[in-house]
């Protein structure tokens, strides 16, 4: 039915949502604790699949995604914040602060207004060439992490928005994956996606047969700035607070090494790589929470945990610098570039 | 000199050289010519120590060169000058001559061989102290053989030295590989140019599709139909 | 008088830059490496300071140096050598893994909180000109920074290793061809690298009189902009950009409307943003985006 080779993105998708099913079925029998972690996991996993929509088919790096989470969620947060909190918190015009939408309808308008600012600050940024493009996404985390902690009167500037409405359960972190897997899948079937593929190998040659890689880059930047979007909203309204800090450097560094360590070249290598660091946090974290030998209670210092990850981000890049899977994918029909998840090498 | 076994190099899933075996003794001239893309660079590459062998091995003085880095073979002896001949544009002609002295220490010794690249070259004495990217394609040949002959080497392998040269400068490199062999050095020169290689080396190698097809004295190869196919890739009525 | 109040403010601010930007445009010019670590040799210079709090000053600056030309030699020979034929991202991506490493081992070491870090206090207070207040610690600052970019260049330009520096830098493999052995002139770039850094931190703790684990992911992040402005791969460009920058930083302090001030290091990438759009390869060119051998 699928055999169509043009189509295994969408295979592919099929399949990373059924393990993700799974992982949520068993998640929901397990204790609160762990299925809090699950859920983070999943936030994780479709910001790094927006993020593997742009860097993953363009060849190039972002740094500066983490900011369209923090528009996203600033954007759900002011829409969705009850109104009496928006006055004691924030200074906005009277019909914002009256404003007071439910979550789905925020989300639906939140994912478009970012798509369309991406489009505004990714069309001059998509004709940037070599390192000034991701030299500029970078400047764009600045410039966003700079307003969202001085602008007093819609973000509340250093101090953090509190009491936002905190929907992100388990099956909403569900569906915002899996769609945003299928986005993603989606995207990798057109046209598009394998034009950018092709200047990713070589962009000289790519723009000589007529690829216009900027406008490539453009489509792909955008789509992907979407779903991180969803995911920074989904992540406020877990944590059901928000603040500047989040969405700065720190957060870059894990979604980079989340999709640079299962491969960023591939949807599974995504995949693998927001399990494989969730898991590793979720150790560290238990081990800097402290754990009971007999009567003595042995704790790890913080920090242990971020160390343990950039080692294992270092590793990885000089002992299999393409990622745990390469750009292998899974898929029903096995293929020269199918490979089961569960047994990467290396 | 330079012993090459069974040489075979890949670039991911490109093959460049399959099983190329070759001699250089000492004092010859030794030519490899082919037509683009026979692997001609990659050999020479492979011999200074930039590109490493997926099998087979490369000897200098009969040691092995696989474990040495390149800067460790320029000071054994052995010089490459490679294609485009990749002079330092921005520095100085004086600074990229100090630059080939980079593996000497013996001051006096450097500034006659200095003086001697200059005699052997008066227009590089006329720009010492320009930046050397403002020289012409002849005159940075020039250069990039001047600073190789400052390391002193025992054998010198040059990429395509007439490469996008005008015949009468042509002539000027060559005047100087045959001045360079009568002081001693032994070279391995690699041509897309057959008959100006041919005049000059004492041995040919032909190389095609990264593997040698034919070997001989010039003198004996030149012209006849055996090289015209090695060299064309015309083999047996099969066309390459 | 104000303009001239400013105008000193600019320059010494562009003088600390350009030692940051220094340090990350040598590495990049022979390595084609961003090193967004630098801002933890920074750090470690710091803390240095605080652990060894109350030596004499002369112990204290030896002990400074040493230890972040040690962690930059660390850093490349652990992270870096097994990764220099990767390309720039690549690099970069694991630059930013050293420095999460680093800061976070510090945090373990340290903590969190910001602490306080007596050293060149005397340098605060301010010497009059008819008008003028300067603070001695600027005045230092614009000394150093000349004198050491006085010695750089004459490094480069007159000693054998600073040739064969400059050689590397335009052409890495060539380099090597005539004779450059790589892993000495890489060691050295990291070792002046770490030593520029060192400087930096110095500046920063007589300034703040502080150290925390994060104290130099700012300076590292206007290092960047600096040695991009100057011309990635240009060292003459780097130390240019730094000073361009400062002035850029402080004529924004200076003279934006008060609501607008805190958005001042908006505005500073704003305006890089849309300077990579007029020069995209900075102010001084070099042949660092295109490829080697």
């Amino acid at each position: 039915m699928l055999a169509n080779p043009a189509l295994r993105p969408l295979q592919t998708a099929a399949i990373l949502i059924l393990v993700l099913l799974g992982v949520a079925l068993m998640a929901a029998l397990a204790p609160p604790a762990m299925q809090r972690t699950v859920v983070e996991a999943m936030i994780k996993l479709t910001v790094v699949v927006g993020l593997f929509v742009f860097v993953g088919n363009s060849g190039v790096f972002s740094f500066g995604h983490v900011a369209f989470m923090a528009v996203g969620g600033y954007m759900s947060a002011v829409l969705t914040l009850a109104p009496a909190r928006k006055e004691t918190l924030l200074d906005l015009p009277g019909f914002l602060e009256a404003l007071q939408l439910p979550w789905p309808v925020a989300m639906i308008v939140v994912v478009p207004a970012v798509g369309l600012i991406a489009l505004a600050v990714g069309w001059p940024i998509c004709r940037l060439r070599g390192i000034a493009l991701p030299m500029a996404t970078f400047a764009i985390l600045i410039i966003t992490f700079v307003v969202a902690s001085n602008w007093k009167e819609v973000t509340g500037g250093r101090q953090a928005l509190v009491g936002l409405p905190r929907y992100t359960g388990l099956w909403v972190a569900f569906g915002g994956a899996a769609l945003a897997i299928l986005a993603a899948a989606i995207y990798g079937v057109t046209r598009h996606s394998l034009l950018l593929r092709c200047s990713r190998e070589n962009e000289v040659a790519a723009a000589a047969t007529g690829i216009d890689v900027e406008r490539e880059r453009l489509i792909a930047f955008v789509i992907s700035a979407m779903i991180v979007a969803a995911g920074g909203v989904l992540f406020s309204h877990f944590i059901g607070t928000i603040t500047a800090n989040t969405f700065y450097l720190d957060l870059t560094f894990v979604t980079l090494t989340m999709l640079v360590a299962g491969g960023m070249r591939s949807l599974t290598g995504a995949f693998v790589g927001v399990a494989l660091v969730s898991i590793v946090s979720e150790l560290f974290r238990t081990v800097e929470r402290g754990f009971s030998v007999g009567n003595v209670t042995i704790a790890a210092p913080p920090g242990l945990q971020e160390i343990a990850l950039a080692a294992i981000l270092l590793a990885i890049l000089i002992l299999r610098p393409s990622g745990l899977l390469g750009d292998h994918e899974v898929a029903f029909t096995s293929s020269s570039s199918g490979s089961s998840p569960a047994k990467p090498e290396g | 000199m330079l012993t090459i076994d069974n040489l075979h190099v890949t670039y991911g899933n490109v093959v460049a050289l399959r099983g190329v075996s070759l001699e250089v003794g000492e004092g010859e001239i030794v030519a490899v010519i082919g037509p683009n893309g026979a692997g001609k660079s990659t050999l020479l590459l492979t011999a200074a120590g930039l590109v490493r062998p997926r099998t087979g091995s490369v000897a200098f003085d009969g040691r092995s060169v696989a474990s040495l880095q390149p800067e460790a073979l320029v000071a054994s002896g052995l010089s490459l000058v490679p294609e485009g001949r990749h002079i330092f544009g921005s520095l100085s002609v004086a600074e990229n001559l100090a630059l080939g002295a980079t593996v000497r220490h013996d001051r006096a010794e450097i500034a006659r061989d200095v003086e001697r690249v200059l005699t052997m070259f008066p227009v590089l004495r006329d720009r010492y102290r320009q930046r050397s990217g403002k020289l012409s394609g002849g005159e940075q040949q020039m250069l990039a053989i001047g600073r190789a002959m400052l390391a002193r080497p025992r054998l010198l392998l040059l990429d395509e030295p007439s490469l996008g040269l005008a015949p009468l400068v042509v002539e000027q490199v060559y005047a100087a590989i045959q001045e360079l062999r009568r002081s001693g050095v032994t070279v391995l020169v690699v041509e897309q140019n057959a008959s100006r290689a041919l005049a000059a080396a004492d041995r040919t190698y032909v190389l095609n599709t990264g593997v040698v097809r034919l070997t001989g004295r010039s003198d004996d190869i030149r012209g006849t139909p055996a090289f015209e196919a090695a060299y064309f890739g015309v083999q047996a009525g099969a066309a390459g | 008088m104000e303009f001239l109040q400013n105008a000193i403010d600019a320059i010494s601010l562009g003088a600390v830059y350009a030692l940051a930007a220094l340090g990350i445009g040598l590495i990049f010019s022979i390595m084609r490496l961003i090193n967004f670590a630098h801002g933890e040799l920074i750090m470690a210079g710091g803390f240095t300071l605080y652990t060894l709090a109350g030596q004499p000053l002369l112990v204290l600056i030896l002990a400074a140096l040493i230890v972040t030309a040690i962690l930059a030699l660390g850093m490349e020979r652990i992270a870096f050598r097994p990764l220099r034929k990767a390309n720039p991202a690549t690099l970069l991506i694991a630059s930013f893994a050293v420095s999460y490493l680093v800061q976070h081992t510090v945090l373990l070491l340290y903590g969190s909180r910001a602490m306080g870090v007596p050293f060149l206090a005397d340098l605060s207070t301010s010497l009059e000109f008819g008008g003028l207040r300067v603070p001695r610690l600027q005045l230092v600052t614009i000394g150093v920074t000349l004198l050491l970019m006085g010695g750089l260049f004459a490094f480069f330009r007159y000693s054998r290793t600073g040739l064969q520096m400059r050689a590397a830098a335009e052409d890495f493999n060539m380099a090597r061809l005539v004779g450059v052995r790589a892993n000495r002139v890489i060691a050295f770039a990291f070792a002046i690298s770490g030593g520029l850094a060192c400087m930096v931190s110095f500046y920063l703790v007589a300034q703040t009189g502080s150290v925390s684990y994060k104290m130099g992911v700012s300076m590292v992040l206007i290092a960047f902009v600096s040695s991009v402005v100057g011309g990635m791969g240009s060292i003459v460009g780097a130390a240019l950009g730094g000073f361009l920058v400062g002035i850029i930083s402080v004529s924004l302090q200076a003279y934006l409307p008060v609501d607008l001030r805190p958005y001042r290091d908006a505005f500073v990438f704003l305006i890089f943003i849309l300077f990579l759009f007029w020069k995209p390869e900075g102010l001084m060119k070099t042949r660092a985006d295109r490829e080697r051998v």
